[in-house]
């Protein structure tokens, strides 16, 4: 092979400038960056309930990045507005995500903030929506004969009531349940925040 | 073996194949100079548009607490005009005027008063007594806005050119903060201006409180459903995609109900919720959060345009197919019972998935399909706007009591 110094060191210098642009630049400029103003850190309950988020692989179906107006129509879904990058500083790793075969969570406790219906929806989410293909998560969950002091019993509708007893909620489900009632990013972002400005044009006349 | 075959000779097997130098053909350079400055040119093209939106969104934010350099005539004209009249001269036997009143003649505290936090009784202006309701301000002007809209309307209407201080609006605002409304010139009368005695007094039936089957729907929820406060707030006041139901006229609510049982509008959480209702806790859970009263935790968060959005509401656009919303949603889209429900306060994001989902056919249980048309000449920019200028209104004022509340459906 001919000329194999000037090709290597100029395949790695493009990486290497990648790099740079793409992971080192970006990390110094939010490395110290502020919370956005109102956000609050997670409760202990809530940090549990994001590992249970982590570990079910909830990110697999579900983003949390709301997008901006002019890229979709996320706010008027009641998904809240675009997020910056400031409202991530408590989440380590965050949980962007990819793929939408569910709505995005960021401010899923906003718009759905009654903890008995998360837990009705995660024991059986079609026993909500008879469309749904999320996945249930009845292993967060057990069946007594009677509920006992303390216990949380989930409300289900007759079809999926238990023929005896009743399903109470594991603290892993309450765990979760917890994280998402507090998922909620829509105190407003400063203007200069750091964000994607997607194609933010003037607003269109008329 | 003789007969090998005579060919070019074989290669060397340590030979690399090279290209020898040519130029690039001139085309494909000037093509590729030409991309590079097409490249820099869409750079700068949209650093001015990401220059352009930041500014905006500066704006929408200096915006948000309502637009706070408005002045006193436009706030008048904007927020009480629709009520009071343009002349201030009121409605007669509904609203009473403004101009002359005594209520705007004597301390600046009272109109303040009035405006942090409405009035719900009988009130006597001027030998004439009017039984309505005024809405609270209190969640949607600003301290600042407040003294220009008092200093304007004693100038203009009470000849008190003396400017009123930001500051006396704080110091009240303190005083008063959590209040309901004044219950009737009565009440304002013994607390700020005895001067203004006598006043009718306030017919003390207590809100009917629901009974405790319907209680329990509202905050324990069923054995199959959940608890209405759960997702619509203690106060029936909601959030985001979750509606506002304090104020919403009790014929309307039902109703409501009833289309999530029959499908004719369609979301599955409150299909569920609905199948877990009769028909009398219906009939009863419209009563309760018809009278139910709560400030108003809306504010604009879908990045529309607030004037635009007035403009609509107030006025419409004709040569589109656009009525005023408030000419069958009632003066400050307060409402019309039983058909019309208020608009004011609801949450944007609530507000706009209705007038998406008119188009696309998930609501569609009205008798007379008003709305249906309506939403369909509508925009996306249009349905931000006027979702986001609603939630800038204050909360439909709320009858006292069942009687009162009756006579209004
Ligand atoms: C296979 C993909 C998939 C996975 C994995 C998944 N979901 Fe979902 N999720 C969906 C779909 C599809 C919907 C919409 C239908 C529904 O609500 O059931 C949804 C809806 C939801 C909603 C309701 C959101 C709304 O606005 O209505 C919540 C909350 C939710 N998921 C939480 C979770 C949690 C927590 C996990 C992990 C334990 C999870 N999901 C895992 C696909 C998934
Ligand atoms: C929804 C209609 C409505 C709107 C909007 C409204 N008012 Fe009123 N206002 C009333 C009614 C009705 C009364 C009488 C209250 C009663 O009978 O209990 C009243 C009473 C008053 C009074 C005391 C009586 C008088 O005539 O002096 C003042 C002062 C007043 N309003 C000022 C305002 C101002 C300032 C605004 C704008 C910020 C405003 N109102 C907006 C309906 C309205
Ligand atoms: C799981 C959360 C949840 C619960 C629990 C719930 N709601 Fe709702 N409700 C919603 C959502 C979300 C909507 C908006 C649905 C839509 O877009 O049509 C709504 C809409 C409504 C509407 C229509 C309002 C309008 O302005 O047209 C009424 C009325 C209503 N709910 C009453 C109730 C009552 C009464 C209960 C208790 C028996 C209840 N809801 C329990 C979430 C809930
Ligand atoms: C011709 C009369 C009319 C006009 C004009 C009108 N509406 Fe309506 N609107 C209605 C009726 C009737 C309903 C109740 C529909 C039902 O019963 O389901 C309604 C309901 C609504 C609702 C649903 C409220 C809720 O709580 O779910 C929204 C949002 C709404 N209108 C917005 C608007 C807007 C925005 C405008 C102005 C651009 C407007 N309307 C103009 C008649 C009208």
């Amino acid at each position: 092979m001919n000329r194999i110094l000037p090709l290597g060191v100029i395949a790695l210098g493009i990486l290497a400038f990648a790099t740079l642009m793409l992971v080192i630049g970006p990390a110094i400029q939010i490395k110290s960056m502020a919370p956005t103003p109102g956000l609050a850190n997670y409760s202990a309950q809530e940090l549990r309930g994001r590992e249970q988020y982590v570990a079910q692989g909830c990110v697999y179906c579900h983003s949390q990045q709301p997008r901006s107006a002019d890229q979709a129509p996320d706010a008027e879904r009641g998904w809240g507005r675009a997020a910056v990058a400031s409202d991530y500083v408590y989440d380590r790793p965050h949980q962007l995500g990819t793929m939408r075969t569910g709505p995005d969570l960021f401010n899923v406790g906003t718009r759905l903030p009654s903890r008995d219906w998360h837990l009705t929806h995660l024991y059986q989410p079609r026993a909500i929506f008879a469309w749904s293909i999320m996945p249930g998560y009845p292993y967060l969950f057990e069946r007594k004969s009677r509920a006992g002091p303390g216990d949380v019993v989930v409300s289900l509708p007759a079809e999926h009531r238990p023929a005896e007893g009743v399903i109470v909620a594991k603290p892993a489900a309450l765990d979760l349940v917890a994280y998402l009632q507090g998922l909620d990013h829509t105190n407003p972002a400063p203007a200069r925040a750091v964000r994607d400005d997607g194609y933010s044009e003037r607003g269109e006349p008329r | 073996m003789k007969t090998q075959l005579s060919g070019p000779p074989s290669p060397s097997e340590t030979f690399e194949p090279y290209e020898t130098m040519r130029p690039i053909p001139l085309g494909v350079l000037m093509i590729a100079v030409a991309l590079a400055l097409w490249g820099v040119v869409l750079l700068f093209d949209n650093s001015e548009a990401v220059a352009i939106g930041q500014a905006e969104r500066a704006d929408v934010l200096a915006d948000q607490p309502a637009r706070s350099d408005a002045d006193g005539a436009s706030l008048f004209s904007a927020r009480c005009a629709t009520c009071h009249q343009p002349n201030g001269s009121g409605v007669s036997g509904a609203v009473p005027p403004l101009a002359g009143s005594p209520f705007l003649a004597g301390r600046a505290e009272v109109p303040i008063a009035i405006l942090l936090r409405g009035i719900d009784g009988p009130i006597r202006v001027r030998d004439t007594v009017y039984d309505g309701h005024m809405p609270s301000f209190a969640s949607v002007l600003s301290d600042e806005e407040i003294a220009r809209l008092v200093s304007y309307l004693r100038e203009r209407f009470a000849d008190r050119p003396a400017p009123v201080a930001a500051e006396m609006v704080t110091a009240l605002r303190g005083e008063l903060a959590g209040g309901s409304g004044w219950k009737g010139g009565q009440e304002l009368a013994a607390r700020l201006a005895p001067e203004l005695a006598p006043q009718p007094s306030f017919a003390l039936a207590s809100r009917a409180e629901a009974d405790p089957a319907t209680m329990r729907l509202v905050n324990e929820g069923t054995n199959g459903s959940w608890a209405c406060a759960s997702c619509h707030g203690a106060l029936g006041q909601g959030s985001e995609t979750v509606p506002r139901l304090a104020g919403l006229p009790a014929g309307y609510i039902a109703r409501q109900l009833e289309s999530y049982l029959n499908g004719s509008r369609r979301n599955e959480s409150m299909a569920v919720v609905a199948r877990s209702l009769t028909r009398q806790e219906r009939v009863a859970l419209g009563d309760y959060y018809a009278l139910l009263r709560a400030p108003s935790n809306a504010r604009p968060s879908l990045g529309g345009d607030i004037a635009r959005g007035e403009r609509l509401v107030l006025e419409g656009v004709w040569d589109r197919g656009i009525p005023p919303c408030v000419s069958c949603h009632g003066p400050s889209a307060f409402g019309v019972a039983p058909g019309f429900p208020g608009l004011a306060a609801q949450h944007p994001a609530y507000t706009a998935s209705q007038l998406a989902a008119w188009v696309s056919g998930e609501r569609d249980n009205a008798q007379q399909k008003l709305m249906n048309g309506i939403a369909r000449s509508l925009d996306d920019a249009d349905r931000r706007a006027v979702a986001d200028y609603l939630a800038t209104l204050p909360p439909v004022p709320v009858a006292a009591t069942k009687e009162r509340a009756d006579d209004r459906r």
